[in-house]
């Protein structure tokens, strides 16, 4: 870890991470992952800022980092309950349905969400594996007593 | 980058520069990486299809994607290297000859970027949650080699432990039951994916100038910032704002090692302490902000508080 050599990959891998989130942040309709990619952004920058502190071998783009932290959790918490209380009005998380927030000289955008080929549902969380198999029931081993009282077979 | 290689055009250097490539070849093969990169991502959004229908389209685009990336990031491989290992093919692709890693360094970047790229083409928020979790993990790895020790650890901290769990919860809360179309459609993939590869571009154009033009391609002389700054460190021998093993000046003898979260507290509180009082002040209000938009409730009629908020006051 010397000089320019760490530092060049560096600032390519923080670019890169800055345009993938710029592409999310556009092509998405999602509010959370929208949301979720300009903390990529962030993180790309913060990443940049961590090669330039070690580079220089001073402390100041770490403070920097330090700081664009604390934001990150701010707009955070901010986005997050904008998004919530978006939900309620709307029930929907789709950006598009926002646009009448707009300017009123302004005109809509059309942004009509065709309807997808798939239909199924998607599951709303991963489904873990069950850990565990059900045991066994066998008549043999039946409990005879529970808590002290007698179990008849 | 268009400017950049204007200036380059007219260095007396030129040749020594660009050692033996010519420019055309240089931004042609920046632009075909990156645009393969483009292509994949565009593969790999999600447009509607059909869970079997687009699946070798994502497979493709995931390919795609990949190779853009290990082009870009093994073009850093050195001519040595290629020479001695006798990998020529690579050499043709290569952006940046100067520049060479250690094998950390390319793992990480790859979990970082294939992270990356899944977390924004998944169909699902919470599996783009917990790729950009993924995504963290290796980020802190990568300031854990770069000497930010307690960086790498709040980052753990703060964004996996909390703000992704954030995330989490409100996609629990907010997520209407399962059927979500504007999940599996994106909106302009075409388009933003452009402007990715425009935006990557100008970057990685502005960084090759830079290493190139301004620092000559060679590793050993730095920016004038750089010479400056080892200019100050020769009249201020404390080692508190170090990032490296130093040299006590009364006993040469007595290697003092890098202060790892000391350096950071003494830059952060003595040195920063008006914008750590900003930053804890902007923290304040951003919880109070966040208090008073979601705390009331939509149920409650809404205007009886705020009809009797100036009676009362």
């Amino acid at each position: 870890m010397s000089g320019s050599e760490a530092l060049n990959n560096y600032l390519i891998l923080g670019a890169l991470l800055f345009s993938l989130g710029l592409v999310g942040f556009l092509a998405r309709r999602n509010l959370i992952v929208m949301f979720l990619c300009a903390e990529l952004m962030l993180q790309g920058v913060t990443l940049t800022l961590v090669a330039f502190s070690a580079h220089h071998r001073t402390w100041n783009g770490q403070v920097f980092a330090v700081f664009s932290l604390a934001i990150a959790a701010a707009e955070a918490a901010v986005a997050l309950a904008l998004i919530v209380v978006l939900f309620k009005r709307g029930h929907s998380l789709d950006v598009s349905l926002w646009q009448d927030l707009r300017e009123p000289d302004q005109p809509p955008v059309d942004d009509e969400l065709p309807p997808p080929d798939d239909q199924t549902p998607l599951p709303l969380s991963p489904v873990l594996t069950v850990a565990g198999r059900k045991p066994v029931h066998h008549p043999d081993h039946a409990p005879v007593s529970v808590r002290g009282k007698e179990v008849a077979p | 980058m268009i400017r950049s290689l204007i200036k380059l055009g007219s260095r007396s250097n030129f040749e020594l520069l660009m050692s033996g490539e010519t420019v055309g070849s240089l931004v042609l093969r920046a632009t075909l990486i990156l645009a393969a990169g483009a292509v994949g991502l565009f593969l790999m959004l999600p447009r509607g299809q059909a869970k079997g229908k687009g699946q070798p389209n994502r497979l493709l685009g995931a390919a795609l994607a990949t190779a853009s990336f290990v082009l870009l990031l093994a073009a850093p491989f050195s001519p040595e290297w290629n020479n001695q290992r006798g990998v020529e093919g690579m050499a043709v692709f290569r952006m940046f000859p100067e520049v060479s890693a250690s094998v950390t360094f390319y793992i990480l970047a790859g979990v970082s970027l294939a992270s990356a790229v899944m977390m924004i083409t998944s169909r699902n928020p919470v599996y783009s949650a917990l790729w950009f979790a993924l995504v963290l993990l290796a980020n802190s790895g990568l300031y854990f080699q770069q000497g930010a020790e307690f960086l790498a650890g709040a980052t753990i901290i703060v964004y996996a432990g909390a703000i992704i769990v954030m995330f989490l919860f409100v996609v629990m809360l907010a997520q209407p039951s399962g059927t979500a179309g504007y999940d599996r459609v994106s909106r302009e993939p075409l388009f933003s994916c452009l402007a990715g590869m425009l935006m990557s571009a100008a970057l990685l154009g502005t960084i090759h100038y830079v290493m190139r033009v301004e620092w000559g391609g060679n590793s050993q002389t730095f920016s004038r910032g750089y010479r400056q700054l080892e200019q100050y460190r020769k009249f201020d021998p404390s080692l508190d704002h170090s990032l490296m093993d130093g040299v006590d000046p009364r006993n040469p003898f007595h290697v003092v090692p890098k202060p790892h979260v000391r350096g950071l507290g003494i830059a952060l509180y003595r040195d920063n302490v008006v914008s750590i009082e900003v930053i804890g002040l902007l923290l304040l209000a951003a919880v109070v902000g966040a208090m008073l938009i979601a705390g009331h409730r939509l149920d409650a009629p809404p205007s009886a508080s705020l009809e009797r908020g100036p009676q009362t006051s």
